[in-house]
């Protein structure tokens, strides 16, 4: 008796770690319908570094991709709203021009994960790969799978440490350290060039967090000496880390008087603990963040926040456009850079319809 | 008449003894063979050597975790010794191959000593030690990357890729490699004194102290080697990426977990099979492949469907083994 006890103890054990691993994932979320023609991606620079890309350079086969399989392989989770819209936008784009069949993986957060469901697509026979990379580094085997079957790689939203045309076809998206250097211009816009602020990072060891640390940083340092940087804390692009940060900011920093989030839900995260804290987000403490989420540009409009730059995740239109062209034998830039717009007071009311 | 229902119960004992020890395998087998007849690219050479490679990792950390658990302790370590191991390996591989795999066993094998010194020698709680160790080690793994931010890259041209990249008739390396320690587990665990004394202590540590096992000896022996077989993991998988990428392994120990009490081990320790683990991660790697066979399955469902699978195995294996146990 005292044997089964302990048996379905231990189980109950491991069934509860697994759950709370499950239940620890999942974020509640606002629903968020992605409005499919407003807010298209334009596309900013053919861009510099990396030659352009024919069918013959890549030594890829001729195909329709009416006829053909097609993967995509998310990074994340789709908790956010940011990798809601993108899914739906290869979805929609794909049943759009009516590929024959759309692979969907989802690394969750796993590196590992990622590698081996691009593998498990290539051994499904897919023909074309789209993917959002996890990371900057750690896919070459992945991609040398790819390579290995003449399967075309576009890595969008993120960059792989790797050369375009021989390792993966091109990359299609923003220029983050631009976006940095465009919250700093919005940063010195709203507060005049004076005050303190505390950065609240993203995600350690990732790229897209180097890239808009260094773009503020550098712009800041070179335009409004006045602006000091007092803190930067990582809140690892999650609303709820965001809010426990901005917590320990305002008791640690009370002088703070302007907050750089890396991204929207760490914004919205500091919105919330500043109003708890009993200071007025938007008036006492400016804030300014990126990716142009529904929720954070509302914000605007109400006025706790006060400038978002976008960074535009509807991948879907440009991807299969930038795929269409390359099989019919147009030339691909390695870097296709897409124009992200900017929200502020003055035009957020107008611009809710393109945000997602 | 006692006679043939004593007869009919003892053959139901058995069949049912065998599947609660080879539950795991069955349920394996029950499950490709549903997932080759509805989908038909699964039962391809491709698709199964994906798995292999892919799982071989997981094998290798998990055949520590099984030592561990049978001995009636917990590694959480594991995940976080991993991700360091394959970020020394890829720092220290500028200097060689030999260092590339020396550095990180030795630190990684470093770290499960400590664990097992603390835990054996100063009598702490297993679940707390390697919780600290998994932060410790993380930190550590962050303190030499720049908070994460610098990459490791393997120089191109050295041989220890091939260690993590080579086949050999269509297979990876690493898939050999983890099957080897496999083979040479499953005997230690059965034939050797070591593997004897594990199943005493985590059947009964006072019992196995009383016959005279050297239980605090062989429990450092054990974590040791939990750690040493992470990092050896984590070095493998660095030279199969080619860098060391830090945000690896998060999470990894629950996975080794799950594999290994799948696999019919059980949690209390003192009862468990390197078959059974064998077929845990496997059946954990073919998880994960059907729901990528499905194809268009959002990433909160996968998420329900893996975690639902999970539980229907446990489920099944507790009902078989509390049969057993009532006869």
């Amino acid at each position: 008796m005292m044997a089964r006890l302990r048996v379905l103890t231990g189980v109950s054990i491991l069934l509860l770690t697994a759950a709370s691993t499950l239940v620890g994932c999942t974020k509640g979320e606002d629903e968020v319908t992605p409005t499919s023609s407003a807010g298209e991606q334009v596309v900013a620079t053919g861009g510099p570094g990396g030659p352009s890309c024919t069918l013959q350079q890549l030594g890829a086969p001729k195909l329709d991709l009416k006829d053909a399989i097609v993967g995509f392989s998310q990074s994340e989770k789709e908790a956010n709203p940011f990798r809601i819209a993108e899914t739906q936008s290869i979805q929609d784009e794909a049943a759009k021009i009516g590929v024959k069949k759309l692979l969907v993986t989802n690394a969750q957060s796993q590196l590992s994960k990622q590698i081996s469901d691009i593998q498990d697509m290539l051994a499904q026979g897919a023909q074309f790969l789209i993917v959002a990379p996890l990371n900057s580094a750690g896919l070459e085997p992945a991609l040398q799978a790819a390579a290995a079957k003449k399967v075309p790689v576009l890595t969008i939203d993120r960059k792989v440490n790797a050369s375009p045309c021989k390792d993966y076809l091109a990359f299609l998206g923003s220029n983050f350290v631009e976006q940095g250097k465009r919250a700093a211009d919005a940063m010195i816009k709203v507060t005049g060039g004076k005050g303190k602020v505390a950065i609240l990072l993203g995600s350690s060891g990732n790229n897209v967090t180097t890239d808009r640390t260094n773009g503020f940083v550098d712009r800041v340092k070179a335009q409004a000496p006045g602006l000091e940087i007092v803190a930067q804390q990582t809140g690892e692009f999650s609303r709820e880390k965001g809010q426990s940060v901005m917590e320990q900011l305002i008791s640690s920093h009370p002088e703070l008087t302007a907050v750089y989030a890396e991204n929207d839900e760490m914004a919205l995260g500091a919105v919330t603990a500043l109003k708890t804290a009993g200071k007025n987000p938007g008036k006492d403490v400016k804030i300014v963040s990126i990716d142009g989420t529904r929720n954070a540009v509302q914000a605007i409009v109400d006025g706790t926040i006060n400038a978002v730059i976008e960074s535009n995740p509807r991948f879907g239109p440009l991807a299969f456009k930038t795929a269409q062209d390359f099989y019919a034998g147009v030339s691909i830039p390695g870097n296709v850079i897409i124009s992200d717009r900017e929200y502020d007071a003055a035009n957020a009311k107008d611009s809710l319809g393109s945000t997602y | 008449m006692t006679v043939p229902a004593d007869a009919v119960s003892g053959r139901r004992e058995l069949v049912a003894g065998f599947v609660q020890r080879h539950g795991a395998l069955a349920v394996l087998a029950l499950s490709v063979v549903t997932a080759s007849l509805v989908f038909e690219s699964f039962a391809s050479f491709d698709n199964a050597s994906g798995i292999a490679i892919q799982s071989s990792f997981l094998v290798i950390v998990a055949i520590g975790m099984t030592f561990v658990i049978i001995c009636g302790g917990i590694d959480l370590s594991v995940g976080s010794v991993f991700a360091l191991g394959g970020v020394l390996a890829a720092y220290a591989s500028r200097w060689g191959t030999l260092p590339a795999l020396v550095v990180p066993l030795a630190v990684c094998g470093a770290i499960g000593l400590l664990n097992g010194v603390l835990i054996a020698r100063l009598r702490l709680a297993p679940f707390i030690v390697t919780l600290a160790s998994l932060l410790g080690a993380r930190g550590l793994l962050l303190s030499i990357t720049d908070e994460g931010a610098s990459t490791y890259l393997v120089p191109r041209e050295s041989s220890f890729v091939e260690i993590g990249r080579g086949t050999l008739w269509g297979l990876g390396y690493p898939v050999f490699l983890a099957l080897a320690l496999a083979a040479l587990a499953g005997l230690v665990l059965q034939r050797s004194r070591f593997g004897q004394s594990i199943f005493a202590i985590g059947g009964s540590q006072d019992a196995a102290a009383m016959m005279g096992v050297p239980v605090a000896r062989m429990k450092v022996l054990t974590y040791t080697l939990s750690g040493l077989l992470a990092g050896l993991a984590g070095t493998l998988n660095a030279a199969r990426l080619g860098s060391g990428v830090t945000i690896l392994g998060v999470g990894l120990e629950l996975d080794a977990i799950a594999a290994v009490v799948i696999g019919g081990t059980l949690l209390i320790g003192g009862a468990g099979t390197i078959s059974g683990t064998l077929s845990g991660v496997l059946l954990l790697g073919v998880i994960q492949n059907v729901i990528n066979q499905i194809g268009n399955l959002g990433s909160s469902y996968q998420l329900v469907t893996s975690g639902a699978f999970l539980a229907v195995v446990v489920v099944v294996q507790t009902y078989l083994s509390r049969t057993q146990r009532l006869h």
